[in-house]
């Protein structure tokens, strides 16, 4: 067994794995290697060659692969060591990392960081219950995304989409510009699960109906999917007896949400949050085994790649710090509570002492306008005005200023005009 | 009892139905007329089965407002005498579930051509599939059935099955208990019952007892609680259609023929004898016929002009969870409850089977229990899928399911298995109604098959010889995520292709896909090589890794990715190329 030992070690390179090789380089990190199963650079980000990408950070529009392809430029030029068709197969709490590929075998890694970056998975029909035959036809959104963009080839014809997630409504658009006709976008939730400019851009000016509070609830046909049933849901998103509707169609694309791939994680002892299925992190996106740091989409699922590359840095950072020495190894932490109307807050939890961090966090409900507060021991840290808040919409801050031992709480409070 | 008397009787007590009864000599009662519905026409077959003189039923009653879909026998027998015969064979077994593998393994020994026609792409695709992967003890079976004799001796067997054929088996035991004195009769019951069928190592055990057995017991609590404990050392598990590939595989290494896709839609009878069967694909003349067509075996006799059973549809619905939602318990442990008794007791023969696991770790619940009067209607509903979750305990979440599919199991009215060479038709062989514990029950009831036809081959002079280069052994292939880190390391050096991991979930290399594929009994669908190698069966349920082994079956089969199919002819996985790119293909 080959037997190498790097400095950092990123696992996945994705988006947020490459923004971490990179940023760990930057950081003075001189062994950095980057592990990816695949043949090429970039993660999901090839196969999403829709525009929207890098707003925030490159302040114009570009498609992923054009996202990625800007950083996999600089990894390349970076002196970061890339390990492509490369499978990691085990991260233990001692930082060591089992690899395998064709060429090398397997590998044993010694990192002396570790940044997890293997992002997250789609949930399936199965994993949202619906019954009925279990014919072909039956697809996630990115599944859907591979075949067609990728591999150049459509499963389907006449497409019913459950879920309106941005992969749903990118897929939406993506399927009727290949000629396949979606005959609607249903979603069991009372309100939209994607961003408003992909509702417009994808639904709305292709004159694709968006039913809500809808949902699949049974597949029909032996071989290939003929029909699907749709009923509209309760309060409790139980289906409302009589509302069935058979709508005829041969393929459905689930677009039903994405879970953090953490398999690697549990296996290396990393304590994880119920709520968003990532680890529990600090404010340096330090997981609860010491060295080992988590970013992108298996951190938290994130709506935006800029935020994802953001927490890659972040993460490259601490990673860089924790090697220098400069980490305390057992540090005292204060946890980040999700107050009124907060989801959830990533990081959880922050370093006593810590010069503040940078916070994600989601709204349960949507909000017109409201106030973001971040209170700590009686004190108020932060407060700020926000706008046209949504669930699918993370929002993004910094917390500045030294963090005492006291909790902090963030709430977001709703503006309410006479 | 007389036919008229039997009438009368049936039709007292289902007033509702209007009903005409006929007997034969060997005691097939035949029932025809309407009544009420699905669930009535079948409580009448099993009713009728249990009237004296009844050997078994054939109920040909029909349920109004239900219409039962036939298959077109007609027209795929038209198709097969058009094609003419494709092949001569010594014996033809019809159906590749694990009755049909496990008589063809045992006969493969013989200097006998044999050949399986099967109507599906694969083995293992009815109700052996769809199975919950159990070695039953055989203390759960009436006393004085065949099913009870078979089933334990097929228990007994599969240690040399799984040694010979190097399958997955794991003796876990099964132990039920009781908290409540009362309930203890329940288990001292099956405890006779146990001893009655032979069970090997049945005992009665206390609290102490119980909890060294199973030390889960003494984890969660319950243990001290225990007032008596069932321990059935011999229960078993296994993955049932590893077990149907390999039993295929062993019998195809020792020249026996799979013909797939070929459902069979007539039997060839000659002055009396079998002489073949006729399938969609052609004719297969051949001296014996084993019928091991599960749901299909009572169609199957009629063709051969032996009508003396009718199978109706069980469905089970059962639900595969994430691994990451580990078994409480080491060994089949269940808490036996009141309810768990009153449904014992109301559903004698149809109350499913409760939460257990697989060999690889995942637990499964279900399964369920419904008849049904669709034998190709495989559906879920969300009612058979609680009834499957409702079984376990409270560790058991929705949230963890990975998988939910259904299987139906062949049920004949007499609820026992039909092993014999039919009276009617010399040369054609009944393995009919082999439902649960029918897996338990493969290697016994292999035996008794090959014991049938051997005795029949030298009664007319036609003694079947063994074999001199027959091999009993088939080894399984490297499964990449059972090994060490080492041996994994040693396995790529020697062969790159199982250092490409094509299923993250499951941990599935290309070497392994490549070396199904290129099996004895080689993969035709998607499906089938998840069967094989587990590439796909994991949580994200092949998202990530369908597009993949697509890729490589098209290129090794020679094949367009347009023609790859999910689970056989008509069920391809992509339909054409995209825009513009339609010259590519």
């Amino acid at each position: 067994m080959k037997r190498v030992s790097v400095d950092v070690a990123v696992v996945g390179a994705g988006p947020a794995g490459l923004a971490a090789a990179l940023e760990a380089r930057r950081s003075g990190a001189k062994r950095v290697l980057l592990i990816e199963r695949d043949a090429e650079l970039g993660g999901i980000l090839q196969q999403c060659i829709h525009d929207g990408f890098g707003l925030h950070r490159f302040g114009r529009r570009m498609s992923g692969n054009q996202y990625a392809q800007a950083f996999i430029d600089e990894v390349e030029a970076s002196g970061v060591e890339v390990r492509l068709g490369t499978m990691a197969l085990e991260v233990t709490g001692a930082r060591v990392i089992y690899a395998c590929s064709k060429s090398e075998g397997m590998l044993e890694i010694e990192a002396g960081a570790v940044i997890l970056a293997m992002g997250c998975r789609e949930r399936t029909a199965n994993q949202v219950l619906i019954c009925g035959d279990r014919p072909a036809g039956v697809l996630t959104a990115g599944a859907v995304q591979r075949y067609v963009n990728m591999e150049g080839y459509l499963p389907g014809s006449r497409a019913v989409i459950l879920g309106s997630g941005d992969i749903g409504l990118i897929m939406a658009r993506r399927m009727t510009l290949e000629g396949i006709e979606v005959k609607a976008v249903y979603e069991v939730m009372p309100a939209p699960g994607g961003l408003t400019r992909n509702i417009v851009q994808c639904l709305d000016e292709f004159n694709i109906p968006l039913h809500l509070s809808t949902t699949v609830t049974r597949v029909n046909g032996r071989k290939r999917v003929e029909s699907v049933a749709v009923a509209r849901v309760d309060k409790n998103l139980k289906p409302i007896p009589g509302t069935e509707e058979t709508v005829g169609c041969d393929l459905l694309v689930l677009a039903v949400g994405l879970i953090p791939e953490n398999e690697l994680s549990r296996g290396a002892g990393v304590a994880l949050d119920p709520r968003t299925k990532g680890p529990v992190l600090d404010d340096v996106f330090m997981t609860s085994v010491p060295g080992v740091f988590a970013c992108g989409n298996v951190a938290v699922v994130f709506d935006l790649v800029d935020y994802v590359s953001q927490s890659g840095e972040i993460a490259a950072r601490g990673a860089v710090d924790f090697i220098a020495g400069g980490l305390c190894r057992q540090p005292q932490y204060v946890p980040v509570e999700a107050g009124e109307n907060v989801n959830f807050v990533v990081p959880q939890r922050l370093r006593h002492g810590c010069a503040g961090a940078r916070l994600f966090l989601r709204v349960k409900k949507p909000l017109r306008e409201a106030v973001l507060t971040c209170e700590s021991g009686g004190r108020m840290l932060m407060q700020k005005s926000l706008r046209h808040l949504a669930p699918p919409e993370m929002i993004a801050f910094d917390l500045a200023g030294r963090i005492g031992d006291a909790p902090v709480a963030v709430s977001i409070r709703e503006v309410t005009r006479e | 009892m007389e036919a008229k008397e039997i009438a009368r009787k049936l039709n007292k007590a289902f007033p509702d139905a209007a009903l005409e009864a006929e007997l034969d000599a060997r005691g097939i009662l035949t029932i025809r007329g309407e009544c009420a519905g699905w669930e009535e026409l079948v409580k009448i077959g099993r009713r009728a089965a249990k009237l004296p003189g009844v050997k078994n039923v054939v109920n040909e009653l029909s349920a109004k407002g239900v219409s039962v879909p036939r298959k077109d026998y007609a027209a795929l027998r038209a198709k097969g005498e058009a094609a003419g015969t494709i092949d001569e064979a010594d014996v033809v077994i019809v159906g590749a579930g694990i009755s049909g593998c496990g008589v063809a393994r045992e006969l493969a020994k013989y200097r006998w051509k044999i050949v399986v026609v099967e109507a599906a792409d694969d083995v293992a695709m009815g109700a052996t599939k769809a199975n919950n992967g159990n070695i039953h003890p055989g203390h759960a079976v009436k006393s004085g059935t065949l099913k009870a004799k078979l089933n334990v001796e097929g228990n007994r067997l599969y240690d040399k099955w799984a040694e010979e054929l190097d399958f997955e088996l794991q003796r876990c035991g099964a132990m039920g208990f009781v908290t409540s004195r009362p309930l203890g009769a329940a288990l001292k019951y099956s405890y006779r019952q146990a001893k009655r069928n032979g069970v090997a190592g049945v005992e009665l055990v206390d609290a102490e007892r119980a909890m060294e057995l199973e030390p889960g017991l003494a984890k969660n609590g319950l243990g001290p609680r225990i007032k008596l404990a069932l321990w059935l050392p011999s229960m078993g598990l296994v993955e049932p259609y590893q077990v149907a590939l390999a039993l295929a595989e062993n019998a195809a290494q020792n020249g026996v023929r799979f013909l797939f896709n070929a459902t069979v839609a007539g039997v060839i009878v000659e002055n009396g004898a079998v002489a073949g069967v006729v399938t969609e694909k052609g004719v297969v003349r051949a001296r014996y016929v084993v019928n091991c067509a599960g749901l299909y075996a009572d169609e199957i006799s009629a063709m051969a002009g032996d009508k003396g059973y009718t199978i109706h549809a069980r469905r089970g619905v059962i639900a595969i969870l994430d691994k990451a939602a580990q078994p409480e318990y080491r060994t089949l442990c269940e808490r036996i409850t009141f309810r768990e008794v009153r449904r014992a007791l109301e559903h004698s023969e149809t109350k499913g089977g409760g939460m257990c696991r697989t060999p690889e770790g995942n637990v499964l619940m279900g399964p369920s229990a419904l008849e049904i009067p669709d034998k190709e209607d495989l559906s879920t509903t969300p009612e058979e899928l609680q009834y499957a979750m409702g079984r376990g305990d409270d560790t058991v979440s929705y949230a963890n399911i990975i998988r939910f599919f259904a299987g139906n199991r062949p049920a004949d009215y007499k609820e026992d298995f039909i092993i014999e060479m039919s009276p009617v038709t010399d040369g054609f062989v009944n393995v009919g109604a082999i439902q649960s514990p029918g897996l338990a029950a493969a290697p016994a009831v292999a035996r008794m098959v090959e014991g049938i036809v051997t005795e029949h081959a030298a009664k007319t002079g036609r003694p079947a010889e063994i074999r001199a280069d027959w091999n009993p052994l088939r080894r399984r292939r490297p499964e990449f995520r059972h090994m060490s880190r080492a041996e994994q390391d040693a396995l790529i050096r020697e062969n790159p292709a199982y250092g490409k991991i094509v299923c993250r979930c499951e941990c599935v290399t290309e070497g392994e896909i490549l070396d199904a594929l290129r099996s004895p009994v080689p993969p035709g669908s998607v499906d089938a090589v998840k069967r094989r190698t587990r590439a796909g069966m994991g949580r994200c349920q092949g998202g990530f890794c369908q597009p993949r082994v697509l890729e490589i079956m098209a290129r090794e089969l020679g094949r367009k990715r347009t023609e790859v199919t999910l689970k056989g002819e008509g069920t391809e996985v992509l339909l054409r190329r995209n825009r513009g790119e339609e010259a590519g293909e």
